[in-house]
Formats: structure tokens, C-alpha cells, sequence
């Protein structure tokens, strides 16, 4: 995120708070390609990921005032409503629309061709997946990253711990944080 | 395995998974919080509202009473919004239709699939047509579940073929939509019209093509190209149809 974007965040912030969508647009925008690598992490689709990352948008959009003028709470607020949104996917996932013109994107890896990492990574939950993604991939600070579950540093340090153990059974501690 | 291979791996892994956002994600996002209703108000506006819907529902509880009612009360009942609507029978009022949302419309010819439930069954208990700023609805509503299968897609021209007889129909309009549905029918829950002309800037009428052993079609003739979006709602269940006019 450019030095600019940072300094305009909290006017961007008040704007939206009073009721103007560009500013909320521009506040999220450098947000949205987090948003959606954390969603298509835990969906395993990337249509759906797209689409819970626009429908956590209107969601956020909905509620910016919780914010309360709060920027440095802006990245793990937004991604905790973009978590939410892709655990409702998947229970709504069944009535999803599939458009077929709009299959563009490039095919995910074969299962053949996954590593044993990968493949065990399928099979962990999302809310497994989702504290690896945010500790590993996303490599938000903890504090950050236990905002954004909703929990005490500690239990989220815990949760990373245990998921990357179904991962790699001889982890230690040490070697994860 | 190293700690940082661990890490280069996982990595990887979601590397694999998730690839990049497409190009249009920023605009489809900006789109949709641009024409996003308005936030919730404060609670005191829902009291209001609540308030308001609590007079309406006495206000039509005792202008409705049965026992008020004369013997010559029969008539048509007229609606100030051009919405026509053919249903079976009463049934509970379904939760509001959602606004236009950011989804796009579809212009090209191709095949738009919703999945239905397992088992399936769900039989139309009715068909609402409305007139909207920017597009025209087609509501198919259902009981008792969903269709197995449900596809929308477009044609040239307003000639449909029909299911059984093999008698070509020609609709109003320039430009066709057809549904097909499986494991549906339109003649348990639903005694309404079976040709609706609605007179709309572009969805000009809605005809039942084929009802027959589980399989409905229903033809659309559309004023103008034909550009459309889907959706499918809940309680109760409903296969929405926009038809864009502008």
C-alpha cells in the first residue's frame, strides 16, 4: 500500500462513515486482493471467492460505522467480515449461480500433480485453513491476525499451532512463529 | 522437510488455490457498494417502520374481515404498481425481492444453469411479471422443494418450439429467453395464466412451452437484445429473471 493511500485513509474513512460509497470503495481497494486470496483459500473456488469478497464488500460497506474512525482496525475488520461471508457461502453454496461464459480462469493444479502438503491441506476445514492462510500466507502481524479471528493472541498462536501440526505432525513451536 | 520449505510450500500450496483476483474484481466491488441500498438506519427508523407495518396489518385485517364482506364483494382487484401476478392459490407474503444488484447483466447467448435440490420436485405455484427502473422481472415461484435442474438461455427471434406437440409459437418481441426446468410442472400448484402479455418496455410476454412428465419450458419474448441476469431465492423458494430496458 502506497505511503499516499495510507495518509488519505482516515479522510477516505470519515467520508464513507458519512454516507459516500467512493470513499468506502477506495478506502477497501487495497484490501480486495488479501480478501480474496483468504476466500478462495478457505472456498477452494475461485468464482466464489470473487463473489464472497463483493458480497463482504456491501456487507462491510453496511457497517463501516462499527469502525468508529478506527483505520488500523480497517485491514483485520474487513477480512473477518470476508471470513464470515465465505463460511456462508458454503452453507448457501448448493443455489450458487454457475455462469458458463464466464469459466476464464486458469485451471487449478491436477490432483495428481499436488504435493502432499497441498493435498493435506484440502482436507483441513476452512476454519483450519483460515489461520494458516492469515499467519502464513497473508503474514499478518498476531495481534492482526487474532482481531481478525476474534480471539486473544494466545488462542490464536494455539489455533495456528494445531492446524500447521495436521500439516506437518513434528512441528515445533518455535519453527511456526 | 525444512521450516522454510514448510513455509516456501504452503505457500505454494495457496498459491495453487487461489491464483490471482480477475481483472474486474475492483470494479465488480465498486459497482456493487456504489448501488448497494443504504445502510441500516438507526433503530429507532425500524421502530417507526415496525410501527407503520403493525397499522397496515390491521388496516387490512379489517378492510379484508370475511365477515364485514357483503354478497356482491367478487371483483377485480387492482394494483397501483404494474406488477401482474398468477397464483394458485394465497400464500404468505415472500420476503422482499432483493434490489438490483451488482451482477451484470448477460447479453451473449449461453446457458446459465442453476442447480436445484436432491431430491427435486419443486412444482410452480406461481409466475409474477413487474415493470422495474432499468430492467423487467420474471418471478417463477415454487413448493415443495426446487427443480433437479434449472437453465435459462437466449435465441434469436421469438419462435418457440412446443414440448410434445412439436407446433412452432411465435411470442411477442424480437428476441427469445427460454427456461427449461426438470422435475417441475406447472399444473399441480399453479392455475393462473399460461400466456402472459404484459405490454413492458422488455419483457414483452411469458408462454408455457412445455409441461410434460417433469419438464417445463417456459418462452420469454423480449423487446430488444436480450440481456439478462438470474437469481434464485429462498423462502419461499424463487427463480428470479431480470430482463435489462436500459
Amino acid at each position: 500500500m502506497s505511503a499516499a493511500v495510507i495518509e488519505q485513509r482516515p479522510q477516505h474513512l470519515a467520508r464513507a462513515v458519512e454516507g459516500d460509497p467512493e470513499s468506502f470503495s477506495r478506502l477497501i481497494e487495497p484490501l480486495l486482493d488479501h480478501a480474496y486470496r483468504l476466500a478462495a483459500a478457505m472456498l477452494g473456488d475461485r468464482h466464489a471467492a470473487e463473489d464472497a469478497v463483493q458480497e463482504a464488500s456491501i456487507k462491510a460497506w453496511r457497517k463501516v460505522r462499527q469502525l468508529r474512525g478506527d483505520v488500523a482496525s480497517l485491514r483485520s475488520w474487513f477480512l473477518s467480515i470476508v471470513a464470515n461471508e465465505c463460511r456462508m457461502a458454503r452453507r448457501t453454496r448448493w443455489w450458487s449461480v454457475i455462469k458458463v461464459a464466464e469459466v476464464d480462469l486458469p485451471p487449478a493444479a491436477a490432483p495428481e500433480a499436488r504435493s502432499d502438503l497441498h493435498r493435506a491441506l484440502l482436507r483441513l476445514s476452512p476454519d483450519e485453513r483460515l489461520p494458516l492462510v492469515l499467519h502464513f500466507y497473508l503474514d499478518l502481524p498476531l495481534e492482526e491476525l487474532a482481531r481478525t479471528l476474534g480471539v486473544s493472541p494466545a488462542a490464536a498462536k494455539s489455533r495456528i499451532y494445531r492446524a500447521a501440526k495436521r500439516l506437518r505432525a513434528d512441528l515445533t513451536m518455535e519453527e511456526v512463529f | 522437510m525444512s521450516n522454510e520449505e514448510f513455509r516456501r510450500e504452503l505457500n505454494s500450496a495457496f498459491d495453487d488455490m487461489s491464483g490471482s483476483p480477475t481483472s474486474n474484481l475492483r470494479d465488480r466491488v465498486r459497482a456493487a457498494i456504489q448501488e448497494a441500498p443504504e445502510r441500516r438506519q438507526p433503530y429507532w427508523i425500524a421502530g417507526v417502520a415496525a410501527a407503520v407495518i403493525a397499522v397496515l396489518i390491521v388496516g387490512v385485517l379489517y378492510v379484508g374481515n370475511p365477515l364485514r364482506r357483503g354478497p356482491s364483494t367478487a371483483g377485480v382487484v387492482t394494483s397501483p404498481t404494474p406488477i401482474n401476478s398468477s397464483t394458485a392459490a394465497p400464500s404468505p407474503s415472500p420476503s422482499p425481492s432483493p434490489s438490483p444488484s451488482g451482477q451484470p447483466f448477460i447479453c451473449t447467448n449461453e446457458t446459465v444453469q442453476h442447480p436445484g435440490t436432491t431430491p427435486a420436485g419443486g412444482e410452480i405455484s406461481a409466475l409474477r411479471t413487474g415493470a422495474h427502473s432499468g430492467y423487467d422481472r420474471l418471478t417463477i415461484e415454487f413448493v415443495n422443494g426446487l427443480p433437479a435442474e434449472m437453465k435459462v438461455s437466449v435465441q434469436s427471434g421469438t419462435t418457440f418450439v412446443m414440448g410434445g406437440s412439436g407446433l412452432r409459437t411465435t411470442l411477442k418481441g424480437q428476441n427469445g429467453i427460454l427456461i427449461f426446468l426438470h422435475d417441475s410442472d406447472l399444473h399441480t400448484a399453479y392455475s393462473g395464466p399460461l400466456d402472459i402479455v404484459t405490454g413492458y418496455k422488455g419483457l414483452a410476454e411469458v408462454k408455457r412451452v412445455e409441461d410434460y412428465e417433469g419438464y417445463v419450458q417456459l418462452g420469454l419474448g423480449i423487446n430488444g437484445p436480450a440481456c439478462y441476469r438470474t437469481m434464485l431465492l429462498t423462502n419461499p423458494n424463487r427463480l428470479v429473471i431480470d430482463v435489462q430496458t436500459s
